[in-house]
C-alpha cells in the first residue's frame, strides 16, 4: 500500500492520492500511519529532485497534494495528539520585504518531512523573532528574502538572537534568490541556499536525519 | 557620451553586433528606487511621481560620470499597473508601506482558470482593462488615462535628456513573456497546477498572447528606431520547470516572437532572472545577433558565453548582493573578470545582475561604472 501511494505522488495524481487516503481511512487505518506513508512518498519525490529527475515545480505539486492530505487528516490527528516532530522551525521574511513565495514553499516542504513549523509571515520586525523563539523554542530559525533590503534585518535578528542567549541553541538558515554565501557571512547565519530542498536536507541532516 | 572618438551608440551597437571596440559599453539597470537611494530621495517620492523618478535616474547618471545607455525607468508602480506592464497588486511606500520601503508586488491568485479562454476570445489587452485591472486596483478609466498621459509626457523628456547627454535609451517597447504574465496573474502555485492538470486552456492563452505581443509591440519598437525591445521572463527556466514544460509552453512562442522582431531588424533583450544554465543551449536555435541575454547572476554567465560565443550578446551580471554588501575592490575584481572572459571577443555589455539593488553602496556603484570605463576589453 505505501508503494502504491508513492507511485501516485510521483506522477502528481492528486485525485487518486485523495481517493486512496479516503478509502484507507474508511477501512479503519490509523491517520498517523497514513501521514507517515505520505511522508515516505514525499521523501521519494525529494530524492528524485536531488538527482535532477524532478524540478521545483514538481516539488511544489507534490507538496500541495501533501497539504491537502494533511488537511483531510487534521481533525482525526488532533484527536490522537501531536505526531512525532523531527524538529521545530521558526520561519519569517523580515522587515523591508513582503515577498513570501519561497518561504511558503519551504514551509510546506518542511511540514511534509515531519517538521513543526511556525511561520511568522512577512515584514517581520527582528525583535519579534526573539519573542517568538522564546515561546516556540525552535531548533532552526529561517529567513527568506527576495530583495537585498532584507539583509540588514537578517543581520539584526541574528545579533538579537545572540544578545538573548539564543544563538547557540538554534541553527540560523537564510535563503532566497538574492542571497549568497557572502550574505550568510554578513548576517552570521549557519547556512544559505537558493534551493528549498537543500534547506529541507540541511534541517534533516542537522536533526540527525530522523 | 563619447570618449576615444567612439560614441556610446556606436559602442553599444558594436557589442550587440558581437564586435569589439575600445571598451565594453556600460548599462546599469538603474530603476527609480536605487536611483533615488543614490540621489538621496525617499522611495515614497519616486513611487508617487514619475517625473521625480526620472530626475533621480538623471541625477545618478550625472553624479556618477555617466554611462553608455540609460535603462528606461521613468514610471511609478501605479503607472505600471495602468499601462498593463505589472498585472499584480502593488504595495506602495507612503501609502501601504513605510516611506523608506521600496514598492513591492503582492502576488495573489487573481486570475481564475476560466479566464484563460476569455483571454483567447478578447486578447490580453481588452481582457486586462475590462476584466482584470479592477481586481488588482481601484483605478478608474480617468485614472488610467491620466497615468498613461504622465508616462508619455515624462518619456518624451527622457528621450530629450538622453539626447542632451549623447546616449541612447537602452530599449523602447517592452513586454513580459505570456508564460510569465499568466504565472503572475494566476500566482505561481496555481499556474503550475494548471500547467500539469489543465494545460490546454493555458496553451491557448499563451498562443493568443504571443500574437498580441507581436501585433502591439513591433510597431512601437519600429517607430522608435532604436532597434531594441525588452522581453522579460523570470519563471520558465529549469530552476522551476522540466524541459517538457519549457518546450511546450515557452520555447516555441519565444522563437516566434524573436523571429517576428528580427524580421524587422529589432533585437530582443531577454531579461532572464533565476538560473537558466540548462536552458541556454536552446538559444542557439535563434538567429545569430538577434538577441541579448540580460542575466541576473544566478545563471553561470561564463558557461553561457562558451555555449553562445559568437552568437549572442550578454548583459550583466554584477550580483545585487555584491553591490549592496560587498566591498568596492570585490566589485572591481568581478567587473574585470566579466570584461576579460565574457567580453574578450566582443558581445558584452557590463551591467548589474537584474536591477541595481535599492540599498546599493554608492562606492560599489561607482566602482562598477569606473571599472567598466577604465578596463580595456
Amino acid at each position: 500500500m505505501p508503494q502504491r501511494l508513492t507511485d501516485l505522488f510521483v506522477v502528481f495524481n492528486r485525485d487518486a492520492v485523495l481517493e486512496n487516503i479516503t478509502a484507507r481511512l474508511q477501512a479503519g487505518e490509523e491517520p498517523l500511519h497514513l501521514l507517515d506513508d505520505c511522508r515516505h512518498a514525499m521523501t521519494a519525490v525529494g530524492e528524485r529532485f536531488q538527482t535532477g529527475e524532478f524540478f521545483l515545480a514538481e516539488l511544489i505539486l507534490s507538496a500541495e497534494i501533501f497539504k491537502e492530505v494533511s488537511n483531510l487528516l487534521e481533525t482525526r490527528l488532533s484527536r490522537q495528539g501531536p505526531a512525532e516532530s523531527k524538529g521545530r522551525v521558526l520561519m519569517a521574511t523580515l522587515r523591508g520585504d513582503i515577498h513570501d513565495l519561497g518561504k511558503n514553499i519551504l514551509v510546506t516542504l518542511l511540514r511534509s518531512q515531519g517538521f513543526e513549523v511556525q511561520d511568522l509571515g512577512v515584514d517581520v520586525p527582528p525583535a519579534h523573532v526573539i519573542d517568538k523563539a522564546r515561546e516556540f523554542q525552535p531548533h532552526f530559525v529561517g529567513f527568506s528574502a527576495l530583495i537585498t533590503t532584507a539583509f540588514p534585518s537578517m543581520k539584526e535578528a541574528v545579533a538579537l538572537l545572540q544578545e538573548a542567549g539564543w544563538r547557540d541553541r538554534v541553527k540560523v538558515m537564510i535563503g532566497g534568490g538574492v542571497t549568497t554565501p557572502a550574505v550568510r557571512d554578513y548576517v552570521s547565519a549557519d547556512f544559505q541556499t537558493t534551493d528549498a530542498m537543500e534547506g529541507v536536507s540541511y534541517c534533516l541532516n542537522m536533526s540527525g536525519g530522523k | 557620451m563619447a570618449d576615444n572618438g567612439i560614441s556610446s551608440t556606436e559602442r553599444l551597437w558594436a557589442a550587440i553586433r558581437l564586435e569589439k571596440t575600445d571598451r565594453v559599453p556600460i548599462v546599469p539597470t538603474l530603476l527609480p528606487e536605487p536611483a533615488a537611494h543614490l540621489a538621496g530621495i525617499s522611495p515614497a517620492k519616486v513611487a508617487a511621481d514619475n517625473a521625480v523618478a526620472l530626475d533621480a535616474i538623471l541625477q545618478a547618471f550625472d553624479d556618477y560620470g555617466g554611462w553608455d545607455s540609460i535603462y528606461p525607468g521613468s514610471y511609478t508602480p501605479v503607472q505600471l499597473q495602468a499601462s498593463n506592464v505589472n498585472p499584480l497588486k502593488v504595495r506602495i511606500p507612503g501609502r501601504d508601506l513605510p516611506a523608506d520601503y521600496m514598492w513591492q508586488l503582492a502576488e495573489e491568485e487573481i486570475l481564475e482558470s476560466q479566464d484563460y479562454d476569455t483571454i483567447c476570445e478578447m486578447g490580453i489587452d481588452r481582457f486586462y482593462y475590462e476584466h482584470f485591472l479592477g481586481r488588482i486596483s481601484d483605478l478608474s478609466t480617468e485614472d488610467v488615462n491620466r497615468e498613461i498621459g504622465a508616462l508619455f509626457t515624462t518619456f518624451e523628456r527622457f528621450l530629450a535628456e538622453c539626447q542632451t547627454r549623447n546616449v541612447p535609451p537602452f530599449f523602447m517597447g517592452n513586454g513580459m513573456h505570456p508564460f510569465f504574465t499568466l504565472s503572475l496573474m494566476r500566482s505561481m502555485v496555481a499556474f503550475t497546477k494548471d500547467l500539469y492538470y489543465q494545460p490546454e486552456p493555458v496553451e491557448r492563452a499563451i498562443k493568443r498572447m504571443t500574437a498580441d505581443i507581436i501585433v502591439s509591440q513591433i510597431p512601437l519598437a519600429r517607430q522608435s528606431g532604436l532597434g531594441t525591445w525588452l522581453f522579460t521572463e523570470e519563471r520558465a527556466s529549469a530552476y522551476f520547470y522540466p524541459p517538457s514544460i519549457f518546450e511546450r509552453f515557452w520555447w516555441p512562442y519565444t522563437k516566434q516572437v524573436v523571429d517576428a522582431f528580427w524580421s524587422e531588424g529589432i533585437v530582443t533583450i531577454f531579461h532572464l532572472d533565476q538560473c537558466w544554465d540548462k536552458n541556454i543551449p536552446y538559444f542557439r536555435q535563434l538567429p545569430k545577433g538577434s538577441f541579448i541575454l540580460e542575466l541576473d547572476s544566478k545563471t553561470d554567465i561564463f558557461a553561457a558565453k562558451e555555449i553562445l560565443r559568437g552568437h549572442a550578446c550578454f548583459h550583466g551580471d554584477v550580483p545585487a548582493a555584491l553591490l549592496s554588501i560587498g566591498q568596492p575592490q570585490e566589485v572591481r575584481d568581478y567587473c574585470r573578470l566579466l570584461i576579460e572572459r565574457v567580453g574578450e571577443d566582443g558581445g558584452f555589455i557590463l551591467g548589474s545582475g537584474c536591477s541595481v539593488p535599492c540599498n546599493v553602496e554608492p562606492e560599489n556603484f561607482r566602482a562598477m561604472i569606473e571599472t567598466g570605463k577604465q578596463t580595456v576589453g
